[in-house]
């Protein structure tokens, strides 16, 4: 576990080191909030909305997508511990490829919460949020949910990361996956008034279950057209799992020609 | 030969079995080609043991699958005196070929980290890393980027990584490539001063180097040893000298004479220059010039080198390149 928390410290360092990907993480949702919140609000009729306020509405949509791109750029270390060799030095040490790949994970988790979070944090002052629950309370479920859509994505950019060659190759395959998976989640629009057949497409997909706990937790006044939180947690948990799970199933190998 | 004796040792290991490494008839493959094929090898344990061979011979799949602690897909491999285990590379530590420092990490905490993976006392730690940069010239060094140090600095601050959990066995895959003479006599004089009674286990292509730090080596050529033994062992097996003659006037006869002088090797002729191999060049060169008096205009010896007993072993694959 010792093993795991430096490889985790470290590439905590490597992000905080590596400015772009720390900024350009929550810029892209910042910029998403500010300007196709407060553009489409002017043009959209509140009343479509549950609560009104659109700008507000994207909130959780925003962070989820800082988890996801979050989870994109921190697993693409990988490539880059791969190229600059520190994956032969990791590979060739005395612990199994398991906590270093754990060790990555965390650190990977860390980032995406503590990023998802402050754009959370970042845009409440500026937004009519409901907090049904209390500020507390409502708090501690959007961290609930972060953590676990963070867990699911780290494990899932994990596992493709660790079958495909290039940097290149994951990023597609990570955008071309999730990107569908952001429009059809409500983080945009609300999929309440959805035709059935993108409504299905809502309800299989697990980013629905994470935007939906977090606009019952900041942005709802009532669970009436929510899914619920009981409901969020546990399809998010068993994702969660299931997925870190599966992500730290393939280890890497020390081979002669490159990790 | 140079003897290489490692002095001044920064840890002792306690006893060590006779062989850092045995290999019989290993095989591994990686893609339909097979890397080391029917590859036998006993390492003696101490001094510098240097593996020999052309690109793609082998060297670097036997280093990493010792890094690796991994067992052979067919044939049997001891490493410091068990089968291979992950709890046997607390014991080792690899140089590879590619550095492997993080250059977003500065060199200090590039230590840091390597040796609390490698499960070194953070305690222990802070008072190794300071003695190894300074041993290799880093000491002022410890608070920059990896990123701004020089290509001879990074190979240094390699060795140092691989020293600090006190390895029995130091696995150096070509640890010199692409440093300058200068560089790599800084490298070499602080190991040898810094690793007393550990196993070094060289691969390089650079045979002035081997011939300069090894104790014993290994030819390697197609996944296989071709010869092994100490560079003296395997420079005896040559001519041990080779004469080079400027003289125009030579005929044919005088030529076979020479060839037939006892200890004398090959006789070549190249337009005026006549390149002579022999066991003793002290006893040829007297009856050369009773031979031909003022005939020879002059005289160049050169004593066999490990490179003339490599070229003797591992064939040049010369048609393969051209391909």
């Amino acid at each position: 576990m010792s093993a795991a928390l430096v490889i985790a410290r470290r590439d905590l360092l490597a992000v905080v080191r590596s400015r772009s990907q720390l900024y350009s993480s929550m810029l892209t949702p910042i910029l998403f909030l500010v300007f196709l919140g407060n553009g489409v609000s002017h043009g959209l009729e509140p009343a479509n909305l549950p609560d009104g306020n659109f700008t507000a509405y994207l909130v959780a949509g925003a962070v989820v997508m800082t988890s996801v791109f979050s989870s994109t750029f921190s697993s693409a270390s990988y490539y880059r511990d791969r190229d600059s060799g520190v994956l032969r030095l990791l590979l060739s040490a005395p612990v199994h490829p398991r906590v270093l790949l754990l060790g990555k994970s965390l650190a990977a988790l860390a980032i995406g919460v503590v990023q998802a979070m402050a754009v959370l944090l970042l845009a409440a002052p500026f937004v009519d949020f409901e907090w049904q629950y209390g500020l507390v309370a409502g708090l501690f479920v959007s961290l609930a949910a972060v953590v676990l859509v963070n867990l699911m994505l780290t494990g899932l950019a994990q596992a493709l990361a660790s079958r495909i060659q290039t940097m290149q190759g994951f990023h597609l395959l990570m955008n071309l996956a999730l990107f569908p998976l952001l429009f059809f989640s409500g983080a945009f629009f609300p999929i309440d008034g959805l035709p059935a057949w993108l409504r299905v497409l809502a309800f299989v997909n697990p980013l629905t279950y994470a935007v939906d706990a977090l606009e019952l937790a900041v942005y709802a006044s009532g669970d009436a057209t929510f899914i619920g939180l009981g409901v969020d947690f546990a399809v998010l948990a068993v994702l969660a799992a299931g997925t870190y799970l599966v992500g730290l199933a393939r280890t890497p190998k020390l081979t002669y020609s490159g990790a | 030969m140079s003897n290489i004796v490692l002095r001044g040792s920064l840890w002792d290991t306690g006893s060590v079995p006779p062989y850092a490494v045995r290999a019989s008839n290993i095989t591994r493959g990686y893609g339909g080609r097979k890397a080391l094929d029917g590859f036998s090898l006993d390492v003696p344990a101490a001094g510098v043991f240097g593996l020999l061979g052309p690109n793609g011979s082998g060297k670097s799949t036997f280093i990493a699958m010792l890094a690796a602690t991994e067992p052979p897909e067919t044939g049997s491999l001891e490493i410091l005196g068990g089968p291979p285990s992950r709890a046997l590379r607390r014991r080792l530590a690899t140089v590879f070929q590619e550095n492997t420092a993080d250059p977003l990490m500065r060199a200090g905490e590039y230590l840091r980290f390597s040796g609390r993976v490698f499960g070194v006392a953070s305690s222990e730690l802070s008072t190794r890393i300071p003695e190894l940069l300074e041993r290799f010239g880093l000491g002022d060094r410890a608070a920059d980027p990896v990123s701004s140090l020089s290509g001879g600095m990074r190979r240094r601050l390699e060795v140092a990584r691989a020293l600090l959990h006190r390895p029995e066995l130091l696995l150096l895959d070509e640890p010199t490539t692409g440093i300058d003479a200068e560089e790599r006599a800084i490298l070499w004089e602080t190991l040898r001063s810094s690793a007393d009674a550990v196993t070094i286990l060289l691969a390089t292509n650079d045979l002035s180097e081997a011939d300069a730090v090894c104790d014993s080596v290994a030819f390697i050529q197609g996944g296989r040893v071709v010869a092994s033994g100490s560079p003296a062992q395997l420079k005896a097996g040559l001519r041990r000298e080779s004469v080079r003659i400027a003289w125009p006037t030579a005929s044919e006869g005088e030529l076979a004479e020479v060839a037939g002088w006892p200890g004398t090797g090959e006789v070549a002729r190249d337009g005026d220059i006549v390149v002579v191999t022999t066991d003793e060049a002290s006893t040829f060169v007297p009856r050369l010039f009773a031979l031909a008096p003022g005939a020879v205009r002059s005289v160049t010896i050169a004593t066999a080198s490990l490179e003339d007993a490599y070229f003797q072993h591992v064939q040049r694959r010369t048609g393969e390149a051209a391909r």
